[in-house]
């Protein structure tokens, strides 16, 4: 992976060398791109490499790439921009403020690019996996281009179910299993514990997409993928998938109390202070890098059947991008979503890559070869679900996951937690139900 | 003046007891701590697991995490660039404070104290909450995505304009008068008398303004899109602020001291100019 | 104003026309013109904004902005989550302003005597006013970080379980406010350096002849000549506690449960995450009302500290 990465920079900044030449004076169509660096640095110095290389390759396009912070401060900075009345002709834009970003009139539809390239938006997304689809095409218009996209995974250190007699081949797959694996796994020295069975991050934006996981593997939903004004947190569902959680913490004692960031998660895993986690993709590469005993990943238990959700960004073209730049913004994400870089990407990062094409190339193969970690990670996609997006996504997420947080910290019980958080969401979501759902003809 | 007060104050040492002393020093040591931890942190050749925690180096020191660092941003070009806006903010409130804090100190005038509470609403206004209509304002005058619009919302200053005039008021009004008989013009006055007595104040306005601007965020990265154009604390952040998974501390230790170096060398070297200025600055 | 010294060079003018400006009024306004010009730019017309996107709202969704009344401050003193950061913000304020101040005080009079050992002390404590909240709050994140962070990993040598530092909703305010207070003692403490510089020394000598003891003398001496600099930083601590919440960013966003909230975090949340312009502004007013009484209640300590009025 190295070997590729750095012959990649090589390549690039060789090429560059040939860009500069005068025999491409006309001035090019400038264009930015809004990212995030959703892992590390090394993330932002691959992303430059790669600009540099779309640069070569289109003499006609100067495109710049933009680091903007979290995904949080992309939002930011991208609105704040088109306020300015500059908006970046793409960003990168976590996959679920597509809805929102589409309701609030502020990001366009790519329908019309598709059509001038001889596609329908069927043929056009048929690409990429079909789970990506629902938090792409809204309202059956394409709206983002899935760009790096990932799903929660359990991480398992197998060191420890060696030393605990269990067998390292066979992982937990179900919550029945999990329980008993962790309990053996949990060392304590009297009250103390010194090792956590299992750890799940509960930070704000991953608690939720979490607590989404383990209520899919309930066999429940999060909301309704079709219309954006209903969540089903009050539900039998996400009543166990909650339960569940809080039983880690407070009945089994396997799991630490309180909220958990996605970092603390995967340093207290590294450290071998916790035994199994579970985590995006997106930080597959990063253990794999740092984790210095053997580790197996596995499908996150059911207790009634596979399925998670999605995660991740897409690219998205921001209202009020036209004419040249426009064109110059749809090359580009074209160009960035392509099977070859689609796969590069997923190989530096953990993401798995969204084109479906990627996995024929031989590189990919060969990559998933020698990593099969990366290859179960890519085989769940087929239990995948959207990420949930409703109007406001945010607050209506925040709003449980502050129940969420209330419930490992022992102050409410699941039951309680969720009807207040069935209120406080139905509350936030109000003005768009009456405005939609429930604007009738009066006479 | 400065020094001098400090040392000749023979009982300020009574005020202090002895158990009083050593108690700061305790609390010195645990200010100390995380400063420590950077240190042990950024030198290790390691940059995540168990270990990371221990303050006392139990390894071969390595430089890793400073190239790690120093190759995730381009860090002289950020460096300049964190230089040019601070400066560049620094020279013009200079200007500003100056002239400002001389007509509230010296000058009589219809709408003082109008003048002199518009001025402290700056001080209440915390820039982040103006972010929205203060890039709107900027990508009108043509300032988006430059230095210069980093720096523009910073060039008048409150805190400044009141240190000065306090300043200005302790000089005694007779130099000015003996310089007015001379025939100096009232930027002379200012220039030959003022400024060089109010030194102090503009020394200890120079240290929060520089610090203050120097660890800024939040405004520049709103502001600037080239990457030609970023100061270090956005470069710092493209590898502390990872949105999903992990961090490598190590790294983050290394990178930090890399960016805070420049502030903490200038100020252990200048230090007790630092804070005597300070001292004699008469902020009371 | 009233009191300020009239001057022949004033008198001088005071007996010019009527009609015309005096030109010390014109000089004033020409040296104020620079200051007012940017202040009016990037403080007074984004304040207009405040307030007149405050009475503004969407009413349809994805709509214009349209005139809404008084409704975004009705939703905003009905949501819980305000009320919550308006608590907290108060608790956060008790608690980093009176600490800070006390430990800027310890530290300005054990270390007011100049000489190189306190020098190198009164350095230390000012070391992190230097670093940038972006880094310390990284720095921070390990310190608490469950488990491996630097505080549980000591702590677990001595076999004691730390609690979850910043994930905890009954602690996480606490931890944010230790760092608050780490960043700002130093840098109040350089403020009460300048004041000690105000306490005369044979105050002093006459207080040990009259066999006063330290504490009498901290009581009766020290005290009450720093009187206009605690003011001083009373209020420049009160402005930070309520203008300053990057740190909230880095390490909790918040949370857990709102446990970290504070004012202006809401605001941003409001104005961000809830994307409704119109609360965050009504928001943004009430935040700016409290600094309003906070200075205003202290206005006499500001004009003094500023020389507005002879002390």
């Amino acid at each position: 992976m190295t070997t590729t990465r750095r012959s990649l920079l090589a390549g690039a900044a060789f090429a560059t060398s040939f860009a500069l030449s005068p025999a491409f004076a006309q001035a090019p169509t400038e264009i930015e791109l809004f990212f995030p660096v959703p892992v590390d640095g090394q993330l932002a110095r691959d992303m430059a490499a790669l600009i540099k290389e779309f640069n070569t390759a289109h003499p006609a396009i100067k495109a710049t790439p933009v680091y903007t912070g979290s995904y949080d401060e992309t939002l930011i900075k991208t609105r704040a921009a088109m306020k300015a009345g500059k908006p970046p002709a793409a960003v990168i834009m976590s996959a679920n403020f597509l809805l929102d970003l589409k309701i609030e009139g502020e990001i366009q539809s790519m329908d019309a690019l598709i059509k001038a390239d001889g596609k329908s938006n069927d043929q056009f997304m048929g690409q990429f996996f079909d789970a990506l689809h629902g938090n792409a095409v809204l309202d059956r218009q394409v709206y983002g281009v899935p760009f790096h996209n990932s799903t929660p995974l359990l991480y398992v250190n197998t060191d420890h179910l060696k030393e605990a007699g269990l067998d390292p081949d066979k992982l937990p797959a179900n919550w029945e299993e999990l329980v008993t694996t962790a309990k053996k796994l949990t060392k304590r020295e009297g009250d103390r514990v010194t090792r956590w069975g299992m750890m799940m991050p509960s930070n704000y934006d991953y608690g939720g997409w979490i607590l989404q996981a383990l209520t899919h593997s309930n066999g429940g939903q999060w909301f309704n993928v079709d219309y954006g004004g209903e969540v089903y947190y009050d539900t039998p569902s996400m009543l166990g998938a909650l339960t569940f959680w809080s039983d880690l913490v407070s009945r089994h004692k396997v799991h630490p109390a309180g909220v958990q960031a996605g970092g603390a998660v995967s340093s207290a895993f590294l450290s071998g202070q916790a035994s199994m986690m579970l985590l995006s993709t997106g930080s597959l590469t990063h253990i794999r890098n740092n984790a210095k005993f053997p580790y197996k990943v596995a499908f996150v238990p059911k207790n009634v059947k596979n399925e998670v959700p999605i995660g991740g960004a897409s690219l998205v073209i921001p209202a009020g991008v036209e004419g040249e730049r426009r064109k110059a913004a749809w090359t580009l994400i074209n160009w960035m979503t392509a099977p070859e870089k689609s796969g590069w990407w997923s190989r530096a990062t953990g993401y798995f890559a969204p084109n479906k094409a990627a996995y024929d190339l031989p590189e990919m193969k060969e990559f998933l070869a020698k990593n099969p970690d990366a290859g179960i990670a890519v085989s769940q996609l087929a239990f995948a679900k959207p990420w949930f997006a409703t109007y406001k996504t945010v607050p209506v997420r925040k709003a449980i996951e502050d129940e969420l947080a209330a419930v490992l910290s022992a102050k409410k019980t699941p039951k309680e937690a969720l009807v207040a958080a069935q209120k406080q969401a139905d509350e936030i979501m109000r003005p768009y139900v009456e405005q939609t759902a429930l604007k009738l003809p009066t006479n | 003046m400065s020094a001098a007060t400090l040392s000749t104050g023979v009982s300020t040492g009574e005020i202090s007891p002895k158990l009083g002393y050593a108690a700061t020093l305790l609390i010195a040591a645990l200010w100390m701590v995380p400063f420590i931890w950077m240190l042990v942190a950024a030198f290790n050749p390691e940059s995540i697991g168990a270990g990371m925690a221990s303050l006392v180096p139990s390894y071969i020191p390595t430089l890793a995490n400073f190239h790690e660092a120093w190759a995730s941003a381009d860090f002289p070009r950020y460096g300049l660039n964190t230089l040019i806006i601070t400066l560049g903010i620094l020279a013009v409130q200079i200007v500003t404070i100056t002239l400002a804090g001389y007509a509230f100190a010296r000058l009589e005038f219809p709408g003082r104290t109008l003048c002199f509470y518009l001025f402290l609403l700056q001080l209440m206004l915390a820039p982040v909450v103006l972010i929205v209509p203060n890039l709107t304002t900027i990508a009108k005058l043509g300032l988006y995505d430059s230095l210069m619009g980093v720096m523009a919302p910073y060039f008048a200053s409150a805190f400044g304009t009141f240190l000065m005039r306090q300043a200005f008021r302790a000089i005694p009004r007779e130099l000015e008068d003996a310089a007015l008989i001379d025939g100096a013009s009232v930027f002379q006055r200012i220039g030959f008398i003022y400024l060089p007595l109010a030194k102090p104040s503009l020394v200890a306005f120079s240290i929060v303004s520089v610090t203050a601007h120097w660890n800024e965020f939040l405004w520049p990265l709103m502001v600037i899109n080239s990457p030609d154009l970023r100061p270090l604390t956005v470069g710092l952040a493209s590898f502390t602020r990872g949105a999903e998974g992990a961090q490598a501390w190590g790294v983050i230790a290394a990178g930090t001291l890399l960016v805070s170096a420049p502030l903490l060398i200038a100020f252990a070297l200048f230090q007790r100019a630092f804070v005597n200025s300070f001292v004699s600055s008469g902020i009371k | 104003m009233a009191q300020a010294v009239f001057t022949a060079n004033e008198a001088r003018e005071w007996s010019a026309p009527r009609w015309r400006p005096r030109r010390s009024t014109v000089l004033a306004f020409a040296m104020l013109a620079p200051s007012l010009l940017f202040l009016a730019l990037f403080t007074y017309w984004p304040v207009v904004q405040v307030l007149w996107q405050s009475f503004h709202g969407q009413i349809r969704v994805g709509g214009p902005q349209a005139y809404v009344g008084f409704d975004n401050f009705l939703k905003l003193f009905a949501d819980p989550a305000f009320r919550k950061a308006l608590a907290n913000n108060l608790v956060y304020a008790l608690g980093t302003v009176i600490p800070s101040l006390v430990l800027a005080l310890g530290f300005a009079m054990a270390l007011a005597r100049s000489s190189r050992v306190n020098a190198l002390f009164r350095a230390l404590f000012f070391l992190p006013v230097l670093i940038p909240l972006v880094a310390a709050a990284s720095i921070f994140l390990f310190l608490f970080l469950p488990n491996v962070g630097l505080l549980d990993y000591h702590l677990a040598k001595l076999a004691i379980s730390g609690p979850n530092w910043l994930g905890d909703p009954d602690i996480a305010l606490w931890s944010i406010m230790a760092l608050t207070i780490w960043k700002n003692a130093g840098y109040y403490m350089l403020f009460f350096l300048a004041g000690l510089q105000a306490v005369p020394a044979d105050a002093y000598e006459a207080a040990i002849l009259d066999g006063a003891g330290p504490w009498q003398r901290l009581r009766y001496v020290t005290l009450p000549y720093l009187k206009p600099t605690i003011g001083f930083v009373l209020v420049i601590g009160l402005l930070n506690v309520v203008t300053q919440v990057d740190h909230v960013f880095v390490l909790t966003k918040g949370g857990p449960s709102d446990s970290t909230n504070l004012l202006l975090f809401y605001v941003y949340q409001q104005a961000v995450e809830n994307y409704d312009a119109g609360r965050a502004a009504a928001g943004t007013l009430v935040m700016l009302a409290l600094l309003l009484v906070v200075t205003a209640s202290s206005l006499r300590t500001l004009e003094r500290s500023f020389g507005e009025k002879d002390a």
